[in-house]
């Protein structure tokens, strides 16, 4: 079932879907040319407000490339059996997003030409990175947090695509055969595989949780009312956590549906995505009335004053719109039948990561363009150029995510069928005469696919190649 | 007539709000140790806390901050059992039964401390919190404090005192349910205890996650009033945590030993699993220390880093120094190996560690404190006997009250639908 969908032609709306997206990537590229040409005086970034659209890209994207390595490492320390159906396609939308991300810290420079700069190299200049800023940090970060990613995802698509190379004939199997790096399965190299996913799972846990911190410690380090707080770190990892399984949530109601997969991917594992996004969705508004109230007891008056303008000053309504989104929106989820309705999770996902937006947006612009001294304050707006550059940037993570689609098993086949019934060594012992009698009977994985030309009667239209 | 819960009196009640239900418990299960265990953390907590009110006159200071320390460690250990139950009920965790009954038993710890409270809020205010000073909030007087008086609306006594009826309402209202829908399934099954038990979690944990940063800010952070943080709850959360596990191993295993009991009940497997509870909580606490410290040092703004600067001068700077140590160093490395989280008396060892740095933790945060508004502005670093008699009196108190709840009931939730799953659990 999942392994077929990467064999056979994909259905109409990939192409559809794909041309669009890969349209829009390209804008992104030809705006790319464009700002470097040009300079950064394309975007709308002013004096008081030097961080704009594209630092906020960058938080949302890198927010959203969370959600991935939660579900793949931390519910996997956790035991979560649930994970395994969810896992594959959480762990790509993290690298797709992380190379969304990465884009903006490169692009939104002025002189891209020497970011290079920025790396620890000997040189003739005997020149060095300045180890105290956390955007030197946050080079490091993400891009660790990117090769951990890659390597992990990886690590667990050897055994599908083993399974695929198998199921494969021609110039495909010798290319699956290349990338499964000749694994046979067996019994020694689980044992080492599994110790390594663990080992892997355990490192990539901490780094997750860093990340983000670090990205927020790009502004909590700062002396800006608004920015300098100390809950910034815990608060933007729960805020990740929620943005990024609310995309996940609307990534797969889609492809469950267009991929019939409905029965890997239940109403169950979207009702427990529900409430991790209703419990983290939570913990964003605590911080929020945290905030709040801390810029009240402090007695600092810019900080009352940097409070009081996000509620009542020019931007007034992204404040509003952050509020209604992520403190007041996923609440609805209490509701057992909100939480497992379909059209409502998939309208809430899209109105979540709408208003994570707009938080980053709130949090970057509306504390710096009013700060200090008045003579500095500013107001900033967005031009065409901001806007067609983060459309692109989504274009160009769908463009990614739909190559995924086409190609990879989006479902973990190996962890799949390790987790279905017949797998625990007690199915059968329960029954007492050592047959499964009076459980449905589930067809053990290894009998499903007998040989790689092996083709179900519903497969008629597939094209084998 | 263990659902009737005859209520012989009030302090009975405070202690226990249930009849003995043990009787119907297998043997295994029941706590076997002599009828007066409980006397004797009991009997020594008193007499240290009666040689404590000999520091009162002496010291009145001394003892209030003291007692304050010792307080707030028995009360973050009954909220962090309170977190254990939430997390237990809401992800349906099926490994953590076998010592669920420990952390319930624990949580019922709030009327109590109520009690043990009133000392410390009826006679303690004024040497406690600054912030009660009347000469600060009149104009033009000498020691008038505009920042202070403009907190007014929230640092005051009579606000004060209600926000604490609240919190401990709360606290002790879902604690009530945890402990007695789960106790009363023993002897009377009702089939829907599991789900009352997750609505109380559901909409418990964050009537708790509020209450709980309240209260850091009201009982902690209000010791130094020109002081704010905003991950401070999070930090006070965070050792609740850390010690909440270290006290159910600790627990288990006195159990174990001392009676033999819960064999096969609670094994490596378990303690395994509880030994990287504790793991993990010493790195998330080290986590919020960090991002708290780091971030304040970072921005040198004067009115945040003082509170930092009285813990690095003046003889607290080992203090601070020894918190990164032996908190998180010593705990992080020693807790890494699997096999130190397997063997009993290693993980028994750390747990004690736990519970101690968890109370030194509390003791940096609260002392440096106590010299707000005297001339000085500080006190000098290190210990004095008060600290000690009051923090060990209390919990001896504390723990000896959770020890006569052990002996009344079921050392398991022996009725719960999926013990057996509990019972086999082993870490794949």
């Amino acid at each position: 079932m999942v392994a077929r969908h990467t064999e056979k032609r994909p259905p109409f709306l990939w192409y559809v879907a794909f041309g669009i997206s890969s349209l829009l990537a390209g804008v992104l590229v030809l705006l790319l040319a464009y700002k470097v040409w040009n300079g950064p005086g394309v975007w709308g970034n002013n004096q008081p407000v030097g961080w704009g659209w594209p630092i906020v890209n960058f938080v949302w994207w890198v927010g959203i490339g969370h959600a991935g390595t939660l579900i793949s490492a931390i519910l996997f320390l956790f035991r979560q059996r649930w994970r395994t159906s969810i896992n594959r396609s959480a762990e790509a939308m993290t690298l797709f997003a992380v190379i969304c991300a990465l884009i903006w810290p490169t692009f939104h420079v002025g002189r891209v030409w020497v970011v290079y700069w920025m790396m620890p190299i000997p040189n003739q200049m005997e020149m060095w990175p300045q180890w105290k800023s956390p955007l030197m940090w946050d080079v490091f970060a993400v891009s660790s947090y990117f090769i951990v990613s890659l390597i992990f995802w990886y690590v667990g698509l050897v055994p599908d695509l083993a399974t695929i190379r198998d199921r494969a004939s021609g110039w495909r199997k010798k290319i699956l055969g290349f990338f499964s790096l000749g694994w046979t399965g067996a019994n020694r190299h689980w044992r080492n595989y599994e110790k390594a996913y663990l080992l892997l799972a355990a490192l990539a846990t901490p780094l997750v949780l860093s990340v983000h911190s670090v990205v927020s410690f790009d502004f909590a380090i700062s002396i800006l009312p608004g920015w300098h707080t100390t809950i910034f770190p815990p608060y933007f990892v729960a805020g990740a956590i929620f943005s990024g399984f609310a995309m996940v949530l609307t990534l797969l109601v889609i492809a469950r549906k267009v991929y019939e997969i409905e029965d890997l991917i239940t109403i169950d594992h979207l009702e427990k995505m529900n409430i991790i996004i209703l419990l983290t969705g939570t913990i964003v508004g605590f911080a929020y009335i945290t905030e709040f109230f801390m810029a009240w007891y402090s007695g600092v008056e810019y900080e009352q004053y940097a409070f009081l303008n996000r509620a009542t000053g020019p931007y007034w309504w992204a404040y509003w719109i952050m509020m209604s989104c992520n403190l007041i929106s996923p609440q609805l989820f209490w509701f057992k039948k909100l939480r497992r309705s379909i059209p409502v999770m998939f309208v809430l996902s899209i109105v979540v990561n709408i208003g994570m937006w707009f938080e980053r947006f709130v949090i970057t612009v509306t504390s710096l363009h009013r700060d200090f001294l008045p003579s500095s304050w500013g107001y900033f707006d967005a031009t065409w150029v901001d806007v067609w550059m983060f459309i692109g940037s989504i274009g160009l993570f769908l463009t990614l995510f739909l190559i995924f689609l086409r190609f990879v098993p989006m479902v973990a086949l190996a962890e799949g069928k390790g987790v279905t019934p017949a797998a625990d060594p007690h199915f059968y012992h329960e029954e007492g005469d050592g047959h499964a009698a009076e459980v449905p009977y589930v067809q053990p994985a290894e009998e499903q696919h007998e040989g790689p030309h092996h083709v179900d009667e519903d497969d008629g239209d597939g094209e084998k190649e | 007539m263990a659902n009737g819960a005859p209520r012989s009196s009030l302090a009975a009640w405070l202690v226990d709000p249930l009849a003995p239900t043990r009787s119907g418990a297998e043997e295994n299960y029941r706590f076997t140790g002599p009828t007066s265990a409980w006397l004797a953390p009991v009997g020594l907590g008193a007499a240290l806390l009666i040689l404590s009110l000999v520091g009162w006159a002496i010291a009145p200071k001394t003892f209030f901050f003291s007692y304050l320390v010792g307080w707030t460690f028995c009360l973050t250990i009954s909220l962090g059992a309170l977190y254990f139950l939430f997390f237990h009920h809401l992800t349906k965790a099926s490994w953590h039964i076998v010592v669920r009954r420990i952390a319930e038993h624990l949580a019922w710890g709030f009327p109590l401390l109520a009690v043990l409270g009133i000392p410390l809020f009826a006679f303690g205010m004024h040497d406690l919190y600054h912030w009660t000073h009347a000469e600060l909030y009149t104009p033009g007087s000498a020691g008038y404090d505009p920042i202070i008086a403009g907190k007014r609306a929230y640092l005051n006594t009579p606000f004060f005192y209600a926000r604490l009826v609240l919190y401990f309402g709360a606290w002790t209202y879902i604690s009530h349910r945890l402990y007695t829908v789960s106790v009363r399934h023993d002897v009377r099954t009702d089939y829907d205890s599991p789900i009352k038990l997750r609505t109380v979690s559901a909409w418990g944990l964050p009537v708790t996650a509020i209450t709980t940063a309240f209260a850091s800010y009201d009982l902690l952070m209000s010791l130094a009033p020109h002081w704010f943080s905003t991950i401070f709850g999070v930090y006070f959360f965070a050792g609740a945590a850390f010690a909440v596990f270290a006290v159910l191993v600790l627990a288990a295993a006195l159990l174990q030993k001392g009676g033999g009991l819960l064999t096969h009940a609670i094994t490596a497997e378990h303690y395994h699993d509880l030994g990287k509870w504790m793991f993990g909580f010493t790195v998330f606490w080290a986590y919020i220390a960090f991002s708290q410290y780091m971030l304040y040092w970072y921005g040198g703004i004067p009115e945040e880093t003082v509170w930092f600067r009285h813990r690095l001068e003046h003889g607290w700077g080992w203090h601070s120094a020894m918190l990164l140590i032996l908190h998180f160093i010593v705990p992080f490395v020693v807790l890494l190996p699997r096999w130190t989280k397997r063997i009993v008396p290693v993980l028994s060892v750390m747990a004690v560690w736990f519970l101690v740095m968890h109370w030194f933790d509390l003791h940096w945060v609260a002392m440096p404190s106590m010299g707000e508004g005297t001339e000085s502005g500080y006190v000098h670093g290190g210990f004095h006997w008060l600290n000690f008699t009051t923090w060990l009196g209390l919990a001896g108190i504390y723990f000896g009250a959770v020890i006569w709840r052990m002996h009344r009931h079921p050392l398991v939730p022996q009725n719960d639908p999926r013990l057996e799953e509990s019972l086999a659990f082993e870490n794949v």
